[in-house]
């Protein structure tokens, strides 16, 4: 599929995702998270990093941000671009606290023309675990109900207590405290 | 936690989204910023005593101008360089349309007048007191601009630095001008830009390593 194809596809089910629709919104991070691994593992390839956890990591810090910054996307732009443009971002961080040398990620855009989607997920290595150890108690309870049982959060809110507003507000909190966990991590104070 | 984990937790939690927070919260924090500005220096420098029949003229008006069209145009470029994915750094030259109009301007009046004026008109009385109290009285919008941009996602620091800078400088001209007793052309052209660019190249040099995310 074509950049320009993915777009067409993309911009009306993430214009309803952010609408308020939980289901358009997982389509898209599939497809987009597809997407992204490849762009992904095609710009560490070039900085001679070849192992998939390692663009896994990446990833998932990509998507956290997606996520958390959902609201800095403009409507009348490419939904593709805003989170290529954020993929890179966090790649050239990853790649600055790694030690290695970004200046020569390419800056144009014809490499995520050209990369392919890659749905096969590879192992992420331990840091999105590392961040979920330093959440709070109730919100690592919450969290694992949600993610591992696949329980919804009604449920898991039941479960813990709380109201579902509580839950989904925890849950954000909680997410925030995971990606600010992975931006800090190797960073010199 | 594997990737279609991360992927569920983050859309069994979505909400609906506002796009258009950050557009408005910058037009109001730019509002709330000048609006307090003005007020501590009203209330600290002063301002100038013939305000009320000075504001009308066309110096004072310039001012205003100058500082006020500066502040529009990079609070549009900062707005958008919170956002992934748009190509901002096209837009920045528009920020010197106001410096260019001015220096014209400039020029122009020193053209006009005779050159044992020239001393006069671009020095003014308190050229000093315009390069220190500009910067100074930028950095309060420059505060808030900076803890908005954190709310963003800023993916080119200087540029997100430069226009915040370049904004700032802009706003507390516009306060300044409340209370500069200097009316020339060449004053506002020199050293108001000069203020102002002082400001931004702080502001580009500093922030981008408080803007990391």
């Amino acid at each position: 599929m074509s950049l320009d194809d993915l777009e067409t596809e993309l911009r009306p089910i993430f214009l309803a995702a952010l609408a308020g629709d939980a289901a358009a919104y997982k389509v898209f991070l599939d497809a987009i998270s597809a997407r992204l691994r490849g762009y992904l593992r095609r710009l560490l390839a070039r900085t001679g990093r070849s192992e998939p956890s390692e663009a896994e990591d990446v990833l998932q810090e990509t998507l956290l941000a997606l996520h958390l910054s959902r609201h800095t996307y403009e409507p009348s732009s490419p939904v593709t671009a805003w989170a290529h443009a954020i993929a890179r971002y966090k790649l050239i961080d990853h790649l600055r606290r790694t030690g290695r040398h970004a200046g020569n990620l390419p800056l144009d855009d014809e490499v995520y023309q050209l990369a392919a989607p890659e749905s096969g997920a590879a192992d992420a290595r331990l840091d999105l675990e590392r961040a979920m150890q330093a959440l709070p108690v109730r919100t690592r309870r919450l969290v694992e109900q949600v993610k591992l049982q696949g329980a919804s959060i009604a449920e898991a809110a039941g479960v813990e207590g709380m109201t579902e507003t509580a839950a989904k507000v925890a849950i954000h909190r909680g997410l925030q405290a995971m990606a600010k966990f992975l931006s800090r991590r190797g960073r010199s104070p | 936690m594997k990737t279609d984990e991360l992927i569920s937790l983050m859309a069994a939690s979505h909400q609906p989204v506002d796009t258009g927070r950050l557009r408005h919260a910058t037009w109001l924090a730019a509002a709330v910023a000048l609006s307090v500005t003005a007020m501590v220096l009203v209330n600290t420098l002063g301002v100038r005593p013939d305000l009320a029949a000075a504001i009308m003229t066309m110096p004072v008006i310039a001012k205003l101008l100058f500082g006020g069209s500066i502040a529009m145009i990079s609070l549009i470029l900062f707005q958008q360089s919170l956002r992934p994915g748009l190509q901002p750094r096209r837009l920045l030259p528009l920020a010197a349309i106001p410096v260019a109009l001015i220096a014209g301007f400039a020029l122009l009046t020193l053209a006009q007048a005779p050159a044992e004026q020239w001393n006069t008109l671009i020095f003014g009385r308190y050229w000093r007191s315009c390069l220190f109290n500009v910067p100074l009285y930028a950095l309060l919008p420059l505060a808030v601009l900076l803890l908005l941009a954190r709310r963003g996602a800023p993916i080119d620091g200087r540029l997100t630095g430069a226009s915040a800078g370049l904004a700032s400088g802009g706003l507390a001209a516009v306060a300044y001008a409340l209370h500069c007793p200097d009316d020339t052309i060449p004053f506002l052209a020199i050293w108001y830009t000069l203020a102002v660019a002082l400001v931004a190249g702080i502001s580009t040099l500093a922030l981008p390593r408080l803007l990391r995310w």
